[in-house]
């Protein structure tokens, strides 16, 4: 394959014995077993998967989750509905509905650990500010994912025919992109909540991801005008390969690298995008709750009740973060040409074997 | 190619007559511009129905009412452009002419500043990946890029507004403040350079204690409200810019280069005072220009008494000094107005504004002063756009030009023997620009439909200020007008990122496959 | 690395030398101030405020401090008689004929120096009567194919239903009388308006500079002849002038002074496009109540974000600030040094209203639990009127913006008003109010069993659909505390958000509603087109013969006393058919530079400058 070819060249360059210890640990394994591996090289990217993980079965099942006919209890006690009592008393500055989660032990004069009543405090008018931040934070996450695919399925697609075909399918396909780009998503946006009314986050979600592709498809054209002129495509050519073959088989596992960094760039920017639309109104609509209508009507509690102002925009942070960084640990260990980083010990080893060899 | 650019024009019209006139029906039945006025009990309420209906031809059906807006755009062509009025009777025009520049002002600077840090941090990333360096400059741009823009905004009006006026009545730099920033300062430099345990250990606390000495210096001496270089300073920074400019444009062992920059630095020592006087009695953009012409041709000529051979780098290397050098006594001069316009009774002592384009009190006919003003209230909102967009080109830049480096003729130029410096800034950085070129392009014309959150927490009135104000209002003509402009923009932008693209990267064609 | 060092050391050493040499100056100092920065949320449009363009707060507040006539509003809604300016009084009082005249007291002048005059009075009946602009031959402003030439907002309404042909200037040219068909109910309200009209016929002839004297005289008579003969080629030369030449949003030293000619205690200086507008005080001021000296320039300043304009104001940017704040912003705004809050409430008050019926007129038939079709609507009314957690919601969303809020317990009349004890004391609300909200949601609750003898507090029943204007947060936890809260009472409450909400408010759909009404003024008819039948406001079917009763005879001129008894049969009525109730009234929050003295903020425009003349610091 091309990939190795290319591994080969680099054996000879200057810094040879460190490409061969970078290579040696790729000899013998399947493209698929290459990517996990260096996947997992990426300290950063995998902390990020496992906090992502985390943080998505935390904020599902905190709260009753339906599904059709079936319905799954949360384990928070509180649902947004709920409106208990708006706490007045235990809380310093005659503030209302203060948080409750402590880590000062009872013997040091704290609440003792633990979550108490209401961790994060409660809103305006008492619900329940954890349960809140948790369907904000599940609204978020699922804008974020339909987004991602939606948006990176049609950019991918769209771009990978335009650079494919090129000609004619190309110029339609991209005056057609050029079209979208000129379309405000916001105008759409007001246009179905005024004749529908609200039709929820997931709605939303869906009519951002089909206006969000445009980037990545002109990106995605771009690599496979360049990857398409390559031998390699020429050799499936040759070897009797459908289109579609050399487009999903071929080119595409080249490009995949361009594509992933700019879905994750397009996800958490679809967490901003729907948090900048609750901004001005246009986004997820109260009784619904997202972190970005939660932070955006909670923006001057800041100096007063700052716990309504930083857990949401924790939680965004977070998830936007470990987004960004499962992008760049998938970008490194897609792209064939990027060598990994030597670690101490490695170089040490290959000191070692370079004196055995001499 | 002519002919492509001609078929990519006329498609792009029937683009924008496409989208806009889809765009006119979605917005004219997204609402009910006369919403307000329904629930209104004022007795007035029924005859401004009348009037708003008869004046923006609401009983003309969308699809028909088109044409008659479609009609004034192409007067385009006979040089009437007509946007239609506002809902409030303004003109359209008039309320987009005066959006314009506004938004191009707040943009432009904001946009400058995010490139050159985003470029420059992206390629110390390049070369440095996988380091905590890497690391930690990652986890920062990712950070800003995951920060919402209106609460960015309002943290950075309540620390560098709000906390920093009120620190500049008494400007002393706590004790626990100075660590903190040393220490920060102390850290991203140690990051930055790197090397061994010692090395970075060194670097730390040398940085750490230079900058926490250099900050008790200045709040003793009252530095933070009577700023300024003096011509001493001056001096001893353009010997650092001397060797910086050199190591970065031609390399330090070139001793010309080296020689002719330091020359500009005595320079510049020489005519400090000169200038001052200059400044000071005719302070006009005039002035301005002519000091920034002779600056060229001072540098130019430096570098070629100093030239033996190879003259123009080194000549190139002189002018840069020589403008980092102005840019230096420039901002001396505005230092030295930092207190003037501290103490008018307009600033009241509270120099960083929280919104707004101009303080409407101050007597803007001092030249200094008033371009003081407009930096100070620029401050805020440049740093909030800088910081979201300075990831994606952090990011970008990193990407390509990591791409770029283990490209073969990189390999070949270091086979060749050439320093590391010149592989980089000559053979590897200028094949980043290509595809960044292109990018930034796309960007400036996205950039134009305006921030619109960014302008309105600022107070600023530009196009994403009038956006948001249209479909608030369901003001079709405003809206349209915005669309218009933006929409054009933005496609042409795509046309010109295409041709640029293949211009600069002879391996593209444009119009390709036909 | 090395050369960092160094660097280092050298800037070190060198700001040493150079600093020190400088020497420390003295720290800076504030000036005694003397300037007052308004908070505006739109920026400023026109310096005419009588187009249907161009009547917008941040206009009329602007305006308000340039000019000033017979009468103003205070902070207690009461109408207040300018006698430095003027007197008025009813001169003949019949049925069929009605008069009202209005005399200006010697020796006020505009700003120019020209004296103002009964001709200043003559521009209101061509800005206000329809019959006067069709026989001028001016258009027909209720016909949308004939337009008016003067665009003016003030055409439909009291006056110009009843005025009379046109206003009479008496001999001294000093006072005018107006002639109505009827006597009218506030007829105080609807003066004759004093505007500069020798600048209009200025500004008509091209002039660019201030008439002389002698000039102003006669362009005053030419004004007064244009409008008594009829005159339509020279009226439509002023309309042009008085449409369009004062919609100007950049004043500078170049700007024509005609423009800018007024009577009030400031004029406009400057104004950027889109930023602020400059007022400096009238050094020939003698309209109104006297300044008291302390400010030298007001600064009206353009700021659409409420928590921009807190943070400003924090900032020290600007020294007054009025908005819909929420309850952090206020909570920030009291934590700051040297700024003085005032909750308070704005003209608007939120309320609830029950359906009987579909709207007269349309073809819809209401058939929802509240109908008067079914027998047991009016009980279930007024069972979810006592289960509405009215106390709850103020306690929750309102006070903690405005800690004096209280539940109003009349639609026609607010707190704060002065007849407001005696209207409460009879109108039947005592009902909704007495006792604690658990016993009336019990009491409720007996009554919808009557009707649901499932229902209870854990098993609601009864549906309503409860439209919710959308998006707004306030609106928002309002229907997350009415839903519970009458679930209580066996009512099964669906909140629907709806965006575009105040075109769909005659749905049937809805058996109830919340919103809010914001009236400009107080008149004794100010509510009547929300009880009706088929009033033009009235979009729940209402329809109660006594109540229109009721409500006609308050369309004539009587005495407090009886207006206030006309009020309490009403309300008795609308209270026991439980149609409507007020639940609030919208909080307005008011914080300023401690050092100013003397603001009061009112909940009538010009809310915050109604006063401007004793700010002082």
């Amino acid at each position: 394959m091309a990939l190795f070819k290319r591994k080969n060249v680099e054996l000879a360059s200057a810094d040879a014995s460190e490409n061969a210890i970078a290579n040696k640990e790729t000899e013998g394994l399947s493209q698929r077993q290459i990517v996990v591996k260096r996947f997992l090289h990426h300290k950063v990217a995998v902390a990020s998967v496992f906090v992502l993980v985390t943080l998505t079965l935390f904020v599902y099942t905190a709260l009753d989750f339906k599904l059709g006919p079936w319905k799954i209890h949360g384990w928070w006690k509180y649902k947004i509905e709920d409106i208990p009592e708006l706490r007045t008393a235990d809380c310093a500055g005659g503030n209302v509905g203060c948080p409750t989660w402590s880590l000062r032990p009872k013997f040091l004069g704290g609440a003792g650990i633990g979550f108490g009543e209401h961790p994060f405090g409660q809103d305006d008018i008492g619900r329940d500010y954890f349960a809140l931040v948790m369907k904000g934070a599940q609204r978020s996450i699922m804008v974020m994912f339909i987004v991602g695919i939606v948006g990176g399925t049609l950019g991918t697609i769209i771009g990978a025919i335009a650079g494919f075909f090129r000609g004619t399918v190309d110029a339609v396909l991209m005056r057609f992109t050029d079209f979208v780009i000129t379309i405000p998503s916001i105008i759409i946006g007001s246009v179905i909540g005024f004749h529908f009314g609200n039709l929820g986050a997931t709605f939303l979600a869906l009519y951002l991801g089909l206006f969000s592709w445009t980037g990545l498809s002109r990106l995605v054209r771009g690599e496979f005008l360049k990857l398409r002129e390559l031998e390699f495509v020429d050799a499936a050519r040759v070897a009797g390969a459908s289109n579609r073959r050399i487009i999903f088989k071929h080119i595409l596992p080249n490009a995949v690298g361009v594509i992933i960094v700019t879905v994750t760039l397009l996800m958490s920017g679809a967490i901003l995008l729907e948090t900048a639309l609750s901004y001005i109104g246009f986004g997820v609509v109260a009784p619904d709750v997202s972190l970005g209508l939660l932070i955006s009507q909670y923006q001057d509690s800041f100096t007063s009740r700052p716990y309504l102002f930083w857990y949401p925009g924790f939680f965004i942070i977070a998830i936007a973060l470990s987004v960004n960084f499962i992008g760049d640990g998938l970008r490194d260990a897609f792209d064939p040409r990027q060598r990994r980083r030597l670690t101490l010990k490695d170089r040490r080893v290959g000191r070692a074997e370079k004196k055995a060899v001499e | 190619m002519f002919a492509y650019i001609m078929r990519r024009l006329g498609v792009l019209f029937v683009i924008l007559f496409g989208s806009s006139f889809i765009l006119y029906n979605l917005a004219a039945i997204s609402g009910d511009p006369l919403e307000g006025l329904r629930t209104s009990s004022e007795p007035s309420a029924k005859q401004q129905i009348i009037t708003l209906t008869r004046e923006l031809d609401l009983n003309v059906p969308p699809p028909v009412r088109y044409f008659l807006w479609l009609r004034g755009i192409l007067g385009l062509f006979v040089g009437k452009l007509d946007f239609g009025n506002a809902r409030n009777g303004q003109a359209v025009s008039t309320l987009v002419q005066h959006a314009i520049p506004v938004t191009i002002r707040l943009v432009t600077m904001a946009t400058v500043v995010a490139i050159i840090l985003g470029i420059t941090v992206g390629i110390v990333t390049a070369l440095r990946q996988y380091s905590r360096f890497d690391y930690a400059m990652t986890f920062v741009s990712f950070l800003m890029y995951s920060l919402p823009v209106f609460w960015v905004a309002v943290l950075l009006k309540q620390y560098l507004a709000i906390r920093f006026n009120t620190f500049l009545s008494n400007p002393n730099v706590p004790i626990g403040w100075n660590i903190v920033f040393s220490c920060v300062t102390g850290i991203f430099w140690a990051g930055v350079i790197s090397g061994n345990r010692k090395r970075v250990s060194q670097i730390f606390f040398g940085v750490a204690l230079g900058n926490a000495a250099l900050l008790q210096l200045l709040s003793t001496l009252n530095w933070f409200t009577h700023p300024g270089l003096g011509p001493v300073v001056l001096f001893g920074a353009g010997i650092g810019v001397a060797y910086g400019v050199t190591q970065i444009s031609v390399g330090i062992n070139n001793k010309a280069a080296l020689r002719a920059s330091q020359t500009m630095a005595l320079l510049a020592l020489i005519s400090y005072y000169p200038s001052q006087y200059l400044l000071k009695h005719s302070p006009h953009v005039s002035t301005l220009l002519l000091m920034l012409l002779f600056t060229l041709l001072l540098g130019a000529g430096v570098g070629r008494i100093f030239a033996k051979i190879d003259r123009g780098p080194i000549m190139r290397t002189s002018t840069l000094t020589g403008l980092v050098l102005a840019f230096l006594m420039l901002l001396d001069k505005l230092m030295q107005t930092w207190f003037p316009y501290l103490s008018t009774d307009a600033v009241n002592g509270r120099p960083v504004p929280t919104i707004g384009q101009m303080n409407a009190l101050l007597d803007q006919s001092d030249f200094w002063m008033s371009t003081l003003d407009t930096l100070m209230h620029l401050v805020l909102p440049t740093i909030a756009l800088t910081l979201i967009s300075f990831a994606g080109y952090v990011r970008f830049t990193r990407g390509t030009l990591l791409d770029v480096l283990n490209a073969d003729y990189i390999r070949t130029a270091r086979a060749k023997g050439l320093t590391e410096r010149t592989v980089i800034m000559r053979h590897a950085f200028r094949n980043t620009l290509i595809p960044l070129t292109t990018i930034i392009v796309v960007d400036f014309a996205g950039i134009i439909g305006g921030a619109i959150i960014t302008e309105s927490v600022f107070g600023w009135v530009g196009m994403g200020t009038l956006f948001r104000q249209a479909i608030g209002s369901f003001d079709l003509n405003l809206l349209m007008a915005v669309f218009f402009i933006t929409a054009s923009l933005s496609v042409l932008a795509n046309l010109i990122a295409d041709l640029l693209y293949s211009a600069l990267d002879p391996r593209i064609r444009v119009g390709a496959g036909k | 690395m090395k050369l960092r060092f160094s660097k280092r050391a050298l800037v070190a050493t060198v700001a040493v030398a150079g600093l020190a040499a400088a020497g420390v100056m003295a720290p800076a100092h504030a000036a005694t101030r003397s300037t007052v920065v308004i908070h505006e949320t739109n920026a400023f449009t026109s310096l005419n405020t009588g187009t249907p363009d161009t009547n917008l707060t941040t206009n009329t507040d602007i305006t308000y401090l340039t000019g000033i006539g017979f009468n103003y509003y205070d902070d207690k809604k009461s109408l207040i008689k300018n006698t430095t300016f003027g007197s008025y009084k009813i001169s003949k009082n019949s049925a069929t004929d009605f008069r009202t005249t209005w005399t200006i007291a010697p020796g006020r002048v505009w700003s120019d120096g020209t004296p103002i005059t009964g001709e200043d009075m003559m521009l209101g009946i061509v800005l206000n009567s329809s019959k006067y602009s069709i026989k001028a031959g001016l258009g027909d402003p209720n016909d949308e194919k004939n337009p008016p030439v003067f665009n003016s907002i003030s055409y439909g309404g009291t006056f110009d239903s009843h005025v009379v042909g046109v206003p009479t200037l008496s001999a001294d040219k000093m006072s005018v009388t107006i002639q109505f068909d009827q006597p009218i109910p506030n007829w105080d309200l609807f003066g004759p308006g004093v505007s500069p009209v020798h600048t209009i016929v200025a500004l008509a002839n091209g002039k660019t500079s201030l008439l002389s004297a002698s000039e102003a005289a006669a362009a005053k008579t030419a004004f007064a002849t244009a409008v008594t003969s009829y005159d339509t080629a020279t009226l439509k030369k002023y309309a042009k002038v008085w449409n369009d030449d004062y919609n100007v949003t950049k004043i500078d030293s170049s700007t024509n002074p005609n423009l800018l000619v007024g009577n009030g205690g400031f004029l406009v200086s400057s104004a950027v496009t889109d930023q602020s507008v400059t007022l400096k005080p009238n050094p020939k001021y003698n309209s109104g109540p006297k300044l008291s000296g302390g400010i030298d320039t007001v600064v009206f300043r353009f700021i659409a974000d409420g928590t921009a304009a807190s943070q400003a104001l924090s900032n020290g940017e600007i020294d007054l600030y009025q908005g819909q704040a929420t309850a952090d912003a206020v909570s920030q705004l009291k934590a700051m040094k040297g700024v003085t809050v005032v909750g308070g409430t704005s003209s608007c008050y939120e309320h609830i209203d029950l359906r009987t019926n579909a709207v007269q007129g349309s073809k819809d038939v209401y058939k929802g639990i509240f109908a008067d079709s079914n027998p047991a609507g009016k009980a279930l009314r007024q069972a979810f009127m006592l289960a509405y957690p009215r106390e709850e919601i103020v306690s929750k969303i309102v006070k903690p913006v405005n800690s004096n809020a209280v539940v109003p317990g009349s639609t026609f009349v607010m707190p704060g008003q002065s007849n407001y004890g005696v209207v409460i004391a009879g109108n039947g609300s005592a009902k909704y109010s007495t006792g604690t909200q658990e016993a009336r949601t019990a009491a409720a609750l007996k009554i919808v069993k009557r009707y649901y003898p499932n229902a209870s507090a854990s098993n609601p029943v009864a549906p309503v659909r409860l439209e919710q204007p959308s998006p707004n947060a306030r609106r928002a936890a309002e229907a997350a505390l009415v839903v519970p809260a009458l679930a209580k009472a066996g009512f099964k409450v669906t909140a629907v958000p709806t965006t575009g909400w105040s075109g769909k408010l005659d749905n049937t759909e809805w058996d109830a509603e919340f919103y809010a009404w914001c009236p400009s003024a107080v008149t004794q008819t100010g509510t009547n087109d929300n009880f009706l039948t088929g009033g033009g406001n009235n979009h729940m079917g209402w329809s109660i013969p006594e109540l229109d009763k009721a409500l006609r005879s308050l369309e004539s001129v009587k005495s407090d006393a009886a207006v206030n008894r006309d009020i309490i049969t009403a309300e008795r009525i609308i209270n026991d058919n439980a149609l409507s109730q007020a639940i609030f009234q919208h909080p307005a929050v008011t914080a300023y530079n401690s050092t100013l003295k003397n603001v009061k903020p009112a909940p009538l425009s010009p809310t915050l400058v109604w006063n401007y003349w004793d700010w002082t610091y």
